[in-house]
């Protein structure tokens, strides 16, 4: 027997340019002199972008590379592959790319003004990327744990760049933490799983739980733990305490890329972990899931409403939001698994768009406002129309409420997933908590319309015109763009996934 | 609601487990004090005096131990390849040099950045 594998290349060439760009950035980085520097960042602009055009190859087909010989026990024809491409994982890494994209687009005057180690934030930054990337495509538990920890790895670092600001190694030290505890108890319950089933693919594990008779506390307490596991990476309450401080103390860009890119590789990793290997134990999984929504859209809505600093609110708001992508999954109990995941994977791909926006210009107002206030926002929309146009428009798609027909849109798929697999309560409590949502993210956009004050220091507090340089013009003009877009039409989310 | 006993099970044993031996030792542990007790423990050797407020260390050995695992790593994936060299063939060969490169450009940053001089 040959120990070599065949491997298809042509499906994990994404992953292998946003990698060697990294590298490449990181030793480029240590060559040239520091003028120079701030090449790092286009440069894997223009990476993100490359593999993004790879995975125009692979979208006529399915494709497996990393198989194992023998098949799964189902004999389909991507059984037991630890690396698959099918619509799902293209979504994930069109989302990922696009808004990496965005984020190192909003990193080039952040890295500039505030003399952050440029190679190194590009490296982790890409580093990271690399890890989302394989994430989404990952269907063995050691991949997806692999990937999950190349995700978070970089994340700690880039989160205390800023080495000479307190509150960014408070906000590393809490990630890391949190992060590194989550990894253990997700470790012990896979290990707990793998030991009773003596399987590490998806498939296979499904496979072994599905016999009836091999029910058994240790198969339960593993897929708990696992689950309790991924909680702590997407927030959600009660696994959520980092979050807020987590993303006040990091550079802004690195808070949208926590909370949009990082948030969807652990939404990606769960999703496949309990739609694909759990799938038999969904009487188990899916009622803790459901608690886990409620909780989490409730306190994530109720605290964001006593927020009064820009990036805090965001963080709060991206917890509530956490709680709606919990939703479908968490109604699977009784129901079709296959028919909540889109509605998951729909939901996630429209918060990325519509938080990155929000993100956008939430990072442009900081480079003029350090405290980013929600007062710093008030009269935008008379000195910076355009600008204040998107932050509204982004807010109207995380409220849900018309013209943001991208957030209507993704709410009502979610909405139906408990309803139509009888979950009714768990529908009530979302619905009370989008209108609860309704009033921190109209109060905020309507900031952005109201008149300065006529006092002293409102006159102070008065928005400048900002000059807007064309890298941050571009990162609002592409998620301005795919917000309005996919409001015209949204079914392409859904039609995407096939 | 049955499914869930085992979790908490998990849960009662672990919390009892804490309680137990914390309060076992509290409750029944013989308390006769003494210097050497009290010291702090460093395998049954005598503590090394620290200096006032905890002391400092150069930072440098820091980068020395992370240098160091650059190496160690690399050895403990090169040493199975050179035994099956012959099996894993050209194959091997090209993954073990991506694998060396990857390194090397990981050593390259440090040398550059001024992590290889002491002073």
């Amino acid at each position: 027997m040959s120990l070599v594998q065949s491997i298809d290349y042509l499906a994990i060439t994404p992953a292998l340019v946003v990698a060697v760009v990294g590298i490449a950035v990181l030793v480029l980085d240590a060559f040239v002199t520091d003028r120079r520097r701030q090449l790092t960042g286009w440069i894997s602009a223009v990476g993100l972008v490359v593999a993004a055009v790879t995975l125009l190859p692979l979208t006529d087909h399915p494709r497996g590379t990393f198989c194992v010989p023998g098949g799964g026990r189902g004999g389909l024809d991507l059984s037991s592959c630890s690396y698959v491409v099918d619509n799902l994982t293209l979504a994930f890494q069109v989302l990922v790319l696009v808004g990496a994209l965005v984020v190192v687009l909003l990193s080039l005057d952040t890295v500039r003004d505030s003399h952050l180690p440029a190679g190194e934030y590009y490296f982790l930054l890409m580093m990271s990327v690399a890890g989302a990337v394989t994430m989404a495509a990952s269907r063995d538990v050691i991949t997806l744990v692999i990937a999950l920890e190349v995700v978070s790895l970089p994340a700690f670092a880039l989160v205390a760049l800023p080495r000479y600001d307190g509150r960014a190694s408070e906000a590393a030290l809490k990630l890391f933490l949190v992060s590194v505890v989550s990894t253990a108890v997700m470790l012990f319950g896979l290990s707990l799983v793998y030991g009773v089933t003596g399987a590490v693919h998806l498939d296979r594990i499904a496979t072994a739980l599905s016999d009836p008779g091999a029910r058994n506390a240790a198969l339960v307490l593993g897929v708990a733990l696992s689950i309790a596991g991924f909680a702590f990476k997407v927030a959600a309450v009660p696994f959520h305490f980092w979050a807020p401080d987590t993303y006040v103390g990091a550079p802004v860009p690195v808070a949208a890329y926590l909370s949009v890119v990082s948030k969807a590789a652990g939404f990606v990793g769960l999703a496949l972990l309990v739609t694909q290997g759990f799938a038999p134990y969904a009487d188990v999984w899916a009622p803790v899931v459901a608690v886990l929504a409620a909780l989490t859209m409730t306190v994530g809505n109720l605290v964001a409403l006593r927020q009064r600093h820009a990036v805090r609110l965001l963080a709060w708001s991206s917890i509530a939001q956490s709680g709606y992508i919990l939703v479908p999954l968490g109604a699977a109990g009784k129901g079709d698994i296959d028919r909540v995941l889109p509605a998951t994977v729909a939901y996630v791909l429209a918060y990325a768009v519509m938080n990155l926006g929000a993100f956008a210009v939430v990072t442009l107002v900081g480079r003029h406002r350090r405290a980013n206030r929600l007062e710093d926002y008030r009269g935008l929309g008379r000195t910076e129309p355009l600008t204040a146009f998107a932050l509204a428009f982004a807010l109207a798609c995380l409220a849900g409420l018309p013209p943001g027909l991208l957030g209507l849109f993704a709410k009502v798929v979610v909405f139906q997933a408990p309803v139509e697999q009888g979950t009714g309560w768990l529908a009530v409590v979302m619905a009370i908590n989008v209108v609860i949502g309704l009033y921190y993210y109209l109060a905020w956009a309507a900031t952005l319309y109201v008149s300065p004050g006529r006092d002293m220091a409102a006159q102070q507090a008065r928005p400048p015109s900002y000059r807007i340089s064309w890298s941050d013009g571009v990162a609002i003009g592409i998620t301005l763009g795919a917000a309005l877009w996919l409001s015209v039409v949204p079914r392409m989310v859904l039609e995407a996934l096939g | 609601m049955n499914s869930y006993v085992p979790i908490l099970v998990l849960g009662a044993l672990s919390l009892g487990f804490a309680v137990v031996s914390i309060g076992a030792g509290a409750l029944t542990g013989p308390k006769r004090y003494n210097r050497a007790k009290l010291d702090a423990y460093e395998c049954g050797i005598e503590p090394t005096p620290q200096p006032v407020g905890g002391g400092r260390f150069p930072v440098k050995y820091y980068l020395t131990a992370m240098l160091f695992i650059i190496f160690d790593i690399e050895i403990v994936f090169l040493y199975p390849w050179a035994v099956h060299f012959d099996a894993l063939g050209i194959f091997g060969l090209v993954e073990m040099v991506l694998f060396i490169v990857t390194l090397l450009a990981a050593y390259a940053y440090v040398w550059r950045r001024g992590g290889l001089e002491w002073d």
